[in-house]
């Protein structure tokens, strides 16, 4: 049965990148200013906040986040939780929003999610993003998070003949969507040849290959059917949540070459929506790393395993492919502010499919899908979405 | 070898050189990293197993870029391995040269040691058998 009551009617994002001289709670207020005030629903009508950040305590050396960037965004006395789900942590706080929406508990809720990461060392913010593996087993030993996502590359080019001019191909695309994106962090077009620079990060991966460490944050509205059209016209509506989780150690998986979290929700969200791949217009999937977008690529249902790297090497995926994906840019290109990813998708679905996404709209969409997962994939979270006209 | 496994003792007998898995009392499933439940039958009393130290390359990667811990030790292989016993764990590759990767073959078979990194801790580790 598909969702009946959530709306999206508004959606924004800051810059994502270095933002200099702004501090987490700084960035969080922009984004839920745009999105309320700015897209003329007065924050006197929120009822409750649901906020998505990764791991403030060591990046910005705070904790008890949700209240005190309620506070500071003129929120003061909602009810307020933070949910932490590594990098899907926005889309876990999205899916909180949804459940108090569905259930009728709250009319209009505010989902808002922020990360400040670039106040710390390069090999700090590593070891941040480290704490999203398994500790005892993993981290302990050195692997790292771009070590993770090798390791499933490695995997995928022994199994199905995937080359790293594959995976560099996937930077290029997110290059060129992200060069017309105003809020990218990387507004410029890079060359194969450049993406293919042998800065090795974790091997097979390289510099191009990794998303990049990124200050940013993003906020939607949520509201029932009742309310949505006192807001907007064009309202665009849930109708499918899938979540589930994953062993953490990459060694527990029967796959490597396969998420099988990503595999479960999305199954999840479109037995839910009563919808196939088939009738996605286009998907914004979590491209961390540029294998990352290729295997989501797959296990969402939009080309069978393996078939990924052919569907980037034909221009499928580009803008103005069959099934375009991440068409504003990407993390890759646009930024990975960790915790702040999941809304962030939820804001660039909103755009696209209200047809306000200026030089990044893709031609046809009615409906489509955002894939965000945590950590090595041990959550994964597809939400699809539609027009409420289409 | 009759005492409840736990992590602490897992973790020990790694930095003594003496790695012990986790045996299912239920259905004899080897089981490491040390896992709650047996995700073979549901039992979830387990008692040590000594291992062969034998398996096999299932993935690896060499990390150019660590938390700072570990960014004296770099570059260093990390490896899924696949113990003749069926359990898969990850641990560093011994005796291969990191800074030609694309020389390891999956697949390989390989046999189990140890390796004491600059950070003074032990890691578990895997040559070429």
């Amino acid at each position: 049965m598909p969702l009946r009551e959530t709306n999206i009617v508004s959606g924004a994002q800051t810059k994502f990148g270095k933002l200099e001289g702004l501090t987490l709670r700084e960035i969080f207020a922009e984004a839920v200013d745009k999105a309320t005030i700015g897209a003329g629903v007065p924050k006197e009508d929120i009822q409750a906040a649901f906020i998505g950040s990764f791991i403030p305590e060591m990046l910005v050396h705070q904790g008890h986040t949700a209240p005190l960037l309620a506070d500071y965004a003129g929120l003061r006395g909602l009810p307020a939780t933070r949910h932490e789900a590594a990098c899907a942590s926005g889309a876990t706080a999205l899916r909180a929003g949804i459940m108090a929406i569905e259930s009728g508990l709250y009319d209009t809720v505010l989902v808002a999610a922020a990360e400040k990461m670039t106040s710390v060392s390069t090999n700090r913010a590593t070891e941040a993003l480290a704490a999203a593996a398994d500790d005892e087993f993993e981290s302990s030993m050195g692997l790292t998070f771009p070590g993770v996502f090798a390791i499933a590359a490695v995997a995928h080019m022994q199994e199905y003949g995937t080359t790293e001019e594959d995976m560099a191909l996937v930077a290029v695309k997110a290059h060129r969507n992200a060069a017309k994106n105003p809020l990218a962090q990387f507004q410029k077009e890079i060359s194969l040849e450049k993406a293919m620079t042998p800065r090795y990060i974790a091997w097979p991966l390289k510099l191009f290959d990794c998303s990049p460490i990124s200050d940013g944050a993003a906020a939607i509205v949520l509201t029932n059917n009742e309310r949505a059209k006192q807001y907007t016209d064009t309202p665009v509506k849930i109708v499918g949540t899938g979540q589930a989780s994953a062993s953490m150690n990459l060694c527990d998986r029967t796959s490597l070459t396969s998420f099988e979290a990503s595999v479960r929700a999305s199954r999840i969200a479109y037995d839910m929506a009563g919808l196939t791949p088939k009738d996605m217009d286009f998907a914004v999937v979590h491209d961390c790393f540029t294998i990352a977008e290729i295997i989501a690529s797959e296990d969402i249902g939009f080309f069978k395993p393996g078939a990924g790297a052919k569907a980037v090497r034909e221009g499928v995926t580009a803008m103005d492919g069959d099934k375009p994906i991440n068409p504003m840019g990407g993390l890759k290109a646009v930024g990975h502010p960790v915790g702040a990813t999941g809304v962030k998708q939820a804001v660039v679905l909103y755009r696209e499919l209200i047809g306000e996404a200026g030089a990044n709209q893709v031609p046809n969409h009615d409906t489509a899908l955002m894939h965000n997962f945590g950590g090595t994939g041990a959550t994964a979270v597809v939400n699809i979405m539609r027009r409420a006209d289409a | 070898m009759s005492e409840t496994p736990t992590i602490e003792q897992y973790q020990k007998y790694i930095q003594d050189h003496d790695f012990h898995a986790l045996k299912c009392k239920s259905c004899g499933a080897v089981i490491a990293p040390p896992k709650g439940m047996c995700y073979s039958c549901g039992g979830t009393d387990f008692e040590w197993t000594a291992v062969s130290g034998k398996g096999k390359l299932v993935s690896y990667t060499v990390i150019h870029v660590a938390a700072e811990e570990f960014q004296e030790e770099t570059p260093y292989f990390v490896a899924i391995v696949e113990l003749e016993e069926g359990t898969r764990i990850t641990a560093r590759l011994l005796g291969l040269d990191p800074n030609e990767p694309e020389k390891v073959k999956l697949g390989i078979p390989v046999k189990l040691g140890y390796e004491t990194g600059k950070s003074g801790k032990t890691y578990i580790g895997f040559s070429p058998a």
